[in-house]
Order: structure tokens, then sequence, then C-alpha cells
């Protein structure tokens, strides 16, 4: 796998992003290698082996089904950079 | 009118359901789920996605999933995943949302509904969970979105069918279907005004013998009546393209409920590579197998299980069984009242005059204003001679608008049928001696006379004389 200048500008766009032109090939060469590296996890034979999604030889956690608010409105608005009448505010969205 | 416009088309249907699991808490944190809450007050640090936060999935949730994965006849899987779809947008503070992608908790099953041509399968592609997104409000500000990140992370069952509907009408009985089952599981309470049940529908028209065609999808539908307007637009829409010799683009499009019509969504470039990818957040999760077997012991008798036992038990016709088991409600209301009494008379009266005055009241059964004991008082009114159909109606108008029972009505009124035979007796000799005149006439062979002596005791008794009684005994007497 290897990342041109287009896919990396799609990564980028998908993540909100912006990377200027200067930075494009620096930041090519620098994930093609990061890339390389990781490819070698290729040459492992892994025909006999289940997918793995987490390393961690565990069991998933749960919890029962108990509402716990610690926090209000005012709390979780706190933050906010742009709030009113207890909405978060974002510049207009169109669909 | 619908068949009409399609004839000569194939119309494909698929069909996504999000259904809100009946859980107190979110699916990864413990902020509560309830509706209409003031905004943002539902909201924990995991739900707005603060740095650091980790999600700890709830069980019950886990249990809904799998209850309703056994409800759609599915294969309950041992191991799923949860995976992060990827995706920029303002009422989702993560940035992604929690999701199962190649490893859903249920695969493949079905569910049977009723079409015009008989009993057809729906096959299920997968059951998945899932955090729904927050709510933006686009018309509060002209230059502003607002977002209630109150629904957040909340659960959902994503249930996925298999493009098996072929009209409106299918694809409407497959959802009225599934709701019916989640709702007699328990797992999700189908409110679909709540927006706890919601619909996007993937519609395609063909040629028969053709290839399917490209299919566009419309989001988010929460009525059966939007459901069924959208796909006959959207199916109209497709087939005027391609007789015009245009192409239907592949695109995700929104009905609106006021035109009737859809209309694409902006087209979001690159909006369907989201990326997925296993949660590092989240570990696999692992059932065993006698836990699903003890769920699968607690599953409750289903529509069609209710529908089989209506029909052998109380021989009421598979369209009656259909009407009465298509909701819980309903289905529990009619065996409150059709126990220990006749279950011919107690369909009419709940299908038929107890269905209409809802109706008229705009009420659902749960709402009804008539218990299903008052019910039962007066349909006992009726089997046991008290008072007639035609009185049992006027009694049934009056105990919705009073509340009273049947029996208090019955008694205010005088509506008590007269019923025994002495009393009846003395009236039709009454008759019968007043009217010797009519008496000869009518044993020289004047048999119309039989309905003025009837009328004649009728009017005698106020109306209140059993008329089968009166007519026997007038019989009776006259053959003498």
């Amino acid at each position: 796998m290897e990342f041109d200048k287009k896919s990396l500008l799609k990564l980028g766009k998908l993540a909100r992003i912006s990377i200027s032109d200067d930075k494009l090939n620096n930041l090519s060469t620098d994930l093609n290698s990061i890339l390389e590296f990781v490819d070698q996890l290729k040459d492992i034979k892994t025909d006999q082996v289940d997918p793995t999604s987490n390393s961690l030889n565990q069991k998933l956690e749960v919890r029962d089904d108990k509402v716990d608010t610690k926090n209000s409105a005012e709390d979780i608005l706190e933050n906010a950079p742009e709030k009113e009448m207890d909405f978060f505010v974002v510049p207009k969205v169109i669909e | 009118m619908v068949a009409q416009m399609i004839e000569g088309w194939n119309l494909v249907i698929g069909i996504e359901i999000h259904a809100q699991v009946n859980s107190k808490s979110k699916l990864f944190s413990s902020s509560p789920t309830d509706f209409g809450s003031k905004p943002n007050s539902q909201v924990s640090l995991i739900d707005a996605a603060m740095p650091g936060m980790l999600p700890v999935i709830n069980k019950f949730c886990i249990e809904q999933a799998v209850k309703s994965g056994i409800g759609l006849n599915a294969k309950i899987n041992k191991k799923s995943i949860f995976d992060r779809k990827n995706y920029f947008y303002q009422d989702l503070p993560q940035g992604y949302q929690i999701s199962q992608y190649k490893d859903p908790i249920v695969g493949e099953g079905f569910v049977e509904i009723e079409t015009e041509n008989g009993q057809k399968k729906i096959g299920v592609e997968r059951l998945h969970l899932e955090q729904d997104a927050g709510k933006s409000l686009h018309d509060q500000d002209p230059n502003f979105t607002f977002v209630d990140l109150n629904r957040s992370g909340i659960a959902l069952m994503e249930i996925v069918s298999k493009p098996d509907m072929n009209s409106p009408e299918e694809a409407v009985e497959y959802v009225r279907k599934v709701r019916s089952i989640l709702r007699y599981l328990g797992t999700c309470d189908g409110n679909m005004e709540q927006g706890s049940l919601r619909a996007d529908v993937n519609v395609s028209v063909n040629k028969p013998g053709n290839e399917l065609g490209t299919r566009c999808e419309i989001k988010n539908l929460n009525s059966f009546k939007f459901i069924h307007a959208a796909i006959v637009y959207e199916a109209k829409r497709q087939i005027k393209l391609i007789e015009q010799g245009d192409s239907v683009n592949q695109e995700t499009r929104l009905f609106n409920t006021q035109s009737g019509e859809t209309r694409s969504m902006r087209s979001k470039e690159d909006a369907h590579d989201y990326r997925y990818f296993p949660d590092p957040d989240l570990l696999p999760l692992t059932l065993d197998d006698d836990w699903i077997k003890g769920l699968q012991d607690s599953i409750p008798e289903l529509p069609d299980q209710i529908k089989e036992r209506f029909i052998n038990e109380y021989s009421l016709s598979s369209y009656d069984a259909n009407i009465i088991v298509s909701d819980k409600a309903t289905s529990e209301y009619f065996e409150d009242v059709v126990k220990n009494r006749n279950p011919k008379l107690v369909t009419t009266w709940v299908t038929g005059e107890l269905f209409s005055i809802l109706n008229k009241k705009n009420l659902i059964i749960e709402d009804s204003p008539i218990t299903s004991k008052q019910l039962g008082e007066l349909v006992d009114s009726i089997e046991n001679g008290k008072i007639s159909n035609r009185q049992a109606k006027e009694v049934l108008e009056e105990m919705c608008e009073s509340g009273k029972g049947a029996l208090e009505i019955i008694d205010e009124k005088g509506l008590s049928q007269i019923s025994d035979e002495n009393e009846i007796e003395s009236l039709v000799d009454n008759v019968l001696n007043s009217n010797p005149e009519n008496v000869k006439k009518y044993k020289n062979g004047k048999d119309k006379l039989f309905g003025f002596f009837v009328g004649e005791a009728m009017k005698l008794s106020k109306g209140k004389a059993n008329p089968k009684i009166v007519n026997d005994l007038i019989k009776k007497k006259l053959s003498q």
C-alpha cells in the first residue's frame, strides 16, 4: 500500500485537517515509511488464525442499566464556544 | 392506482429499521434516555466525547438485542465486535459512531407477513447494536444550527432486511410486523412519533427479467403513512427518469412530509468512506450458550403463535386473529374479555364496536375509556338476554361518556330486557285475548298477521321483552 498525494488530501479532508502544499511531500514520505514498517506484518502466515480485533485476552466488561446523572446542561455546555437556550450553536448546516 | 402506475415494472425494496432499545440508560454511558427532556440535560462526559472517557456497555441492551434476534428467528452470534464508523458531523461529538460492521450480534433471520397473495417470508440480514446521534435543529436561527446531544449515545438496534419486498404495502406490513414483535418482546416501545422506531427505505425499479436497478435510500421515515407515500413517490420518480432515457443516481434522499416528495440530500463527497475499524476501547462481545438458552426460555408468546392459538382455541378467523394480535395491548385486552365468554360475540364487540369508538375518539386501546372488565359485563348482558344487541350499542356509548358500568346504565335506563317466560306469557295472552278477530283470521291462513302479534306484544312491553321468547310463545299459543 502506498500513499500518494491524492489519497493523502482525501484523508485530510475526511478528518477535516487542512494540509498545505509545502507539507504534502514530507507528510507523504512519513506516512509511507510508517506503512512500510507495518507492512512487515504481511510476512507472517495468518491463514490459520482468526482475525484479532483486540489483543487483550479479557472479556468485555459490562454494567447494569442504571441511570446516574453526574452533570447538568450547564456543566456540559461550559466549554462550548457558542451556546444558546441550552443548545450548542454551530455554523449553519444545510442538507 | 399504485399498481397501474407501476405496471410493467418490478419494485425492489429493502428496509433498515432503527429501533431504540427500551433501556433506562444509554448504550455506553449512564445518562438517562427520557424523551422530551431539557436540551443537553442528559449528556455525560462520555456522550459529549470529552477526552479520556471510556465506554462501558449496558448489559440490558445486549440482552434486548439478543431477545429481538430470537424474536426475528435469527442466528445469535456468540462473538460480535464493535467498530468505529467514522464521519464528521456536528451532532456526532466523537467523530465516529460506535456500531457493528462485519460481526454483528445477530445474523440472518426472517419474519412472516400477510400479503394479498397470502403469507410471505421476508429475510432479515442482520441486527446490530449502535449509538444514536444527537439532534440538529436547523430552523431556530437563520445563520446557525442548534445541537442537542440528549439522544447522543442512546442504544439502537439496526435491523436490516433483505431486499425481499415488492410493493409499498409489503414494506409497510414488514415494518408493522417487526414493530409488533419488538413490542411483544418489550425490547423497543415502538413509538414512531417520538422516533423510537424509524425506517430507512431502499427502493429500486427494474423491468421484469432485467437486472436490478440502481437504488436510492430514503432516510428517517417515522410513520407507516410516510413509508408508503415515500416508496410510491420514489418508484414513480425512478420510472419516469428511466422512461425518459435518463439514469437513476445512487443517492440518499429525504422525504418531505408536507409535499410528499423526496429530494436528494446535498451529495456528500466521500460520504460513504466510513473507514470502519474495531473500536480499541471495546473488547469483543462474547455470549455463552447457557446465557442465550436462558433468554430463549424467557421469550413470551409472539404474535404468530398467539394467532395460531386464537384460531385453535377460540375458532377465530385468520382475518380477525390477525387484527387482534397485531398489537400486544389489543390481544391482551381481547384475552381478558374472552375468558369464559362466547369468542364470536367478544370478537365482534372488540374489533367492531370498541374499535369504532376508539377510532372516533382517536385513542389507542391502552387509553380505552372502557376497561376489559366493563366490556365483559356488557357482553354478559347480551349473552344472558338481559339486553339486545341494539340496546348494547346504546349502553356502550353511554359507558364511554359517563365511565359507568354496563349494569348500572341498564338499571338506570330501565333497559333491562324481559326474559321471564311467565311475564312474557301474560303479555302474549293479553295481546291474543284483545284481538280475537285477528286470531281467527290467522288461524284461517292469514300468516302475515304473525308479525302484528309480535309487534303488539313488544309494544306492550315497551320494547323490553326478549323478542325470541315472544316469537316462540306466540307461535306456540297460535298453534294450539
